[in-house]
C-alpha cells in the first residue's frame, strides 16, 4: 500500500512537471480582440502557442491613454509585462530606456523583416535598438463617400474649402468632422500640420525645441490663428473637447459624422464588422488640405513611426520573448494588411482585393515628398507633451488667444530644453 | 480583568497591531511622498534631490494648483450652503409623512448614492452632451430652440455642470444622515415645544437643529473631506477641462505624476494636499466644537 502511494505520488509530481506551462504576460492598447489590430494579435498569439507547446499568453488591453498610464504605473511598481506594445517616442520609450526597463535588441536579428527605411532607427536610443516598429503613422482625413455625395460635397484640397463644407453637412443633420478632442493629442498634431501648411517646413518645430527658433515666431502664431479658425469654423461638434477616441470613432462609423481626422491605424474601419456594410463600402481618406496662402504642399506629410513592441528587461523568459518578437515581425505585416487592420512599418504588397481606403493610404504615403518625423509633442519631455495638450485644450475652448498659446508653448519648451 | 489591562505586554499586544496598520498605511506612504517630493523623479529611473524646488514652484508658479484648491472650496461652500439645507428640509418633510410613502421616497432619493460613480458620471455626460444629450433636447422642447450648450466643455457652464453631478450624487447620503438624525429627536420634546406655543420654525431652530448638532457636525466634516478629495467623477467627465476650469487637486496630482511623468512634483502636490486637508478639517472641527460648547 505504501509503495502504491509513493508511485502514485511520483506520477502526480511527474505529470505536474510535464504539464508545466510558461506564461508570457503581454499588453497592448487594442481592447477589441475580434476586429482590426487586436484580432491580428490574437491570431499571431494562437499560432505562436501552437508552435510552442507549453506556452501560454495572458494579455492586458486598454485604450491608448489609460494603457500608457498603466505602463508607467507598472514600471514604477517594477511589474512590467514580459512583452508589450508601446510607442517609440522620447516621451514614452526614452524614459523606459533611461530607467533600464526595456531589453536591448540586436538590429541584425530584425533587419531581414523588410522594415521601411528609418523605421527601425526610430527605436534606437544611444546607438542601441530597444524596440521593433510595427506601424507607419501619418495624419489624414477619413471621409464617408456616401455622405459627401448626399450633401453634394467634393473632396476639398484647401482648408478654406474644407471649412466651406460645414454648412452642407449641418443642413443634413450630419457632424462635418469628428476627432478625439478629449485626449487632445490629435488637436496638437493638427496644429503641427497647420503650422507646416503655413511655413512649408517641418523642421521648424524641432528648431524651436532645440532653441534655434521660438514658438512665438510669426509662423507659429499664424499656425495657431489658422487652428482657431479651423476649430471654430463649425466643422466640429460642440462636444469636441469631451468627445473621446471611442465616441468620435463611433460617430463616424455609424454615419453620424462625414469626416474623421486620424491616422492610418484606423484603416480597419473599412473591415470593422461593428459598422454597416454601407459605411464600410464608403469609407475612404484624403490628404490634409493646404492653406490657400500657405507655403505647405498637400504632399508634405505629417508621418512618423510610433507604435512599437518592446521586451521588459526584468522578464524571466527573455529568449522566449525574443522568439515571439521575431515571429511577430514575420507575421504582422502580412496579416495586418490582409485584414486591413493597420499600416505596417514593413513593406507590403498591394493587392486588387485591398479596400479602397487601404489603396488610398498607400498612395498618400507613396506621393509624400517630405515627411515630418515624430510629432512635436513626442519630441521633448513628458511634461512638454502634457503642457502642449493642456494649452491646445485652452486654445480650442477660446480660453486663451493664439498669441498667449504660443507664449505658453515657448515657456514650456524653454523649461524642457533645460531639463534635456 | 483590571490586572490584565494593567499588564504592559497585554496593552502592547492590543495596541501595536492598530498602530502598525496606521504606520504602514498612513505614516510610511506620507513619508515616502515627503521624500519623493524633494526629488525630480519621473516615476522610474534616476533622480536628483532638488530640495524644496517643487514646493516653491507649486506655491509661487502653479496657477492650476490654486485653481484646483479654489474649486474644492467652491464645492465645499455649495455643498454646505445648498445641498445640506435642501437635504435637511427634505428630510424634515419626509419625517412627517406616512412611513410607507416616506420609505418609498427615501429609496428614490438614495438611488444615486447606491449607483456606481462611473455609471452616474457616464449618465450625466450623456445628458449634458450637446449633440445627443437629453438636456438640450428638453430645452428645445420648452421653447429654447436656439440653445445648444456644450455643458461640460463650455467655460461658462463646465464647473456648474460638474458641481451639479457631485451634488446630485451626494444628496442621498446627506438626506439619509439628516433623516436618521431627525428620527432620533424625541417626539416628546417637539410636542412639549408645540404645547408651549412654538411654531415649526421655532421648534426647528431652537429645539430640533440644536439637538441634531452632532449629526450636522459629522455631515459637515464629511462634506469638507469629500470636497477636497474629488477625483473619479472629474477624471471620468472633464479631466479638469476646459483648460483647468474644473480641475481638482487629486486629479491634478495624478496627471502630474502618471501622465506628465513628474512623479516628484506629484508627490509634493500630495504632501501640500495632505497639509491643506488636515488643516481645513481641524479648523472646521474647532469651529464646530466651539459652536457645540456654546450650545
Amino acid at each position: 500500500m505504501k509503495k502504491l502511494f509513493i508511485v502514485a505520488l511520483a506520477l502526480c509530481i511527474a505529470s505536474g512537471l510535464w504539464a508545466q506551462t510558461t506564461t508570457l504576460k503581454m499588453a497592448d492598447p487594442h481592447p477589441d480582440r475580434t476586429n482590426g489590430w487586436g484580432a491580428v494579435i490574437e491570431q499571431i498569439n494562437a499560432e505562436f502557442k501552437a508552435a510552442n507547446p507549453g506556452v501560454e499568453i495572458v494579455t492586458e488591453s486598454y485604450p491608448d491613454q489609460p494603457f500608457q498610464q498603466k505602463i508607467k504605473i507598472y514600471a514604477t511598481a517594477k511589474q512590467l509585462p514580459d512583452v508589450f506594445k508601446y510607442w517609440s517616442f522620447s516621451t514614452l520609450l526614452k524614459p523606459l530606456v533611461d530607467g533600464g526597463f526595456v531589453m536591448e535588441l540586436n538590429k541584425a536579428d530584425f533587419a531581414k523583416y523588410g522594415y521601411v527605411p528609418g523605421s527601425l532607427e526610430s527605436n534606437v536610443w544611444g546607438g542601441k535598438l530597444y524596440g521593433i516598429p510595427v506601424s507607419a503613422d501619418f495624419w489624414v482625413i477619413y471621409y464617408n463617400k456616401k455622405l459627401f455625395k448626399d450633401a453634394g460635397a467634393t473632396v476639398p484640397t484647401t482648408v478654406e474649402d474644407l471649412m466651406g463644407l460645414a454648412p452642407k453637412f449641418k443642413a443634413k443633420g450630419i457632424i462635418p468632422i469628428v476627432t478625439d478632442g478629449k485626449d487632445a493629442w490629435p488637436l496638437s498634431i493638427t496644429y503641427d500640420v497647420l503650422c507646416e501648411r503655413v511655413n512649408g517646413d517641418f523642421s521648424r518645430q524641432q528648431a524651436a525645441l532645440d532653441r534655434k527658433a521660438k514658438f512665438t515666431d510669426p509662423d507659429f502664431v499664424e499656425g495657431a490663428r489658422q487652428y482657431v479658425k479651423f476649430i471654430q469654423s463649425g466643422l466640429f461638434a460642440d462636444d469636441l473637447m469631451v468627445s473621446d477616441y471611442g465616441a468620435s470613432r463611433n460617430l463616424f462609423g455609424q454615419g453620424k459624422a462625414a469626416m474623421y481626422i486620424m491616422g492610418p491605424w484606423e484603416m480597419g474601419l473599412a473591415t470593422d464588422s461593428n459598422f454597416s456594410d454601407e459605411f464600410r463600402a464608403n469609407v475612404d481618406a484624403f490628404k490634409f488640405p493646404v492653406l490657400k496662402n500657405g507655403k505647405g504642399k498637400a504632399d508634405d506629410l505629417e508621418a512618423w513611426f510610433g507604435g512599437n513592441y518592446v521586451i521588459s528587461s526584468a522578464s524571466k523568459y527573455r529568449d522566449l520573448d525574443l522568439k515571439y518578437l521575431k515571429y511577430y515581425a514575420q507575421r504582422f505585416p502580412g496579416l495586418a494588411w490582409e485584414k486591413g487592420a493597420a499600416f505596417p512599418a514593413q513593406k507590403v504588397t498591394a493587392r486588387d482585393s485591398d479596400t479602397p481606403v487601404a489603396k488610398t493610404l498607400l498612395k498618400i504615403l507613396a506621393d509624400a515628398k517630405t515627411t515630418s518625423g515624430t510629432t512635436t509633442i513626442d519630441r521633448s519631455t513628458p511634461q512638454f507633451k502634457e503642457d502642449h495638450q493642456n494649452f491646445i485644450r485652452e486654445l480650442s475652448s477660446a480660453l486663451i488667444t493664439p498669441e498667449e498659446f504660443c507664449k505658453k508653448i515657448e515657456a514650456s519648451a524653454d523649461k524642457a530644453s533645460k531639463q534635456n | 480583568m483590571k490586572g490584565l489591562f494593567g499588564n504592559g505586554k497585554v496593552i502592547a499586544a492590543l495596541v501595536v497591531p492598530g498602530i502598525a496598520v496606521m504606520v504602514f498605511s498612513l505614516v510610511v506612504p506620507i513619508g515616502f511622498s515627503v521624500y519623493y517630493g524633494l526629488t525630480d523623479w519621473a516615476g522610474f529611473g534616476k533622480f536628483h534631490m532638488i530640495g524644496l524646488a517643487n514646493y516653491r514652484d507649486i506655491i509661487t508658479a502653479d496657477p492650476v494648483f490654486w485653481r484646483a484648491l479654489m474649486n474644492a472650496l467652491i464645492l465645499m461652500v455649495v455643498t454646505i450652503c445648498i445641498q445640506n439645507p435642501a437635504a435637511f428640509a427634505l428630510a424634515a418633510v419626509l419625517s412627517h409623512l406616512s412611513s410607507r410613502f416616506s420609505r418609498a421616497l427615501r429609496t428614490v432619493y438614495f438611488v444615486p448614492a447606491v449607483l456606481s460613480l462611473v455609471v452616474i458620471t457616464k449618465l450625466w455626460v450623456s445628458i449634458f452632451n450637446p449633440t445627443y444629450g437629453i438636456l438640450n433636447k428638453l430645452l428645445h422642447v420648452i421653447g429654447f430652440t436656439g440653445v445648444n450648450i456644450s455643458w461640460l466643455s463650455n467655460p461658462h457652464t463646465a464647473l456648474g455642470s460638474v458641481l451639479w453631478i457631485i451634488l446630485w450624487q451626494g444628496f442621498g447620503w446627506a438626506l439619509l444622515f439628516y433623516y436618521t438624525g431627525l428620527m432620533t429627536v424625541p417626539k416628546e420634546i417637539e410636542e412639549a415645544a408645540r404645547v408651549d406655543g412654538a411654531g415649526w420654525f421655532q421648534a426647528y431652530s431652537r429645539i430640533i437643529i440644536p439637538f441634531m448638532f452632532p449629526v450636522i457636525s459629522a455631515v459637515l466634516v464629511i462634506d469638507v473631506i469629500s470636497s477636497l478629495r474629488q477625483m473619479e467623477m472629474i477624471f471620468l467627465s472633464t479631466e479638469g477641462g476646459p483648460g483647468f476650469l474644473t480641475q481638482f487637486v487629486s486629479v491634478y496630482l495624478y496627471q502630474k505624476a502618471f501622465v506628465a511623468g513628474a512623479y516628484g512634483y506629484g508627490n509634493a502636490l500630495s504632501v501640500l494636499f495632505v497639509v491643506v486637508a488636515v488643516g481645513l478639517t481641524l479648523v472646521v472641527q474647532q469651529v464646530l466644537r466651539r459652536n457645540d460648547d456654546a450650545q
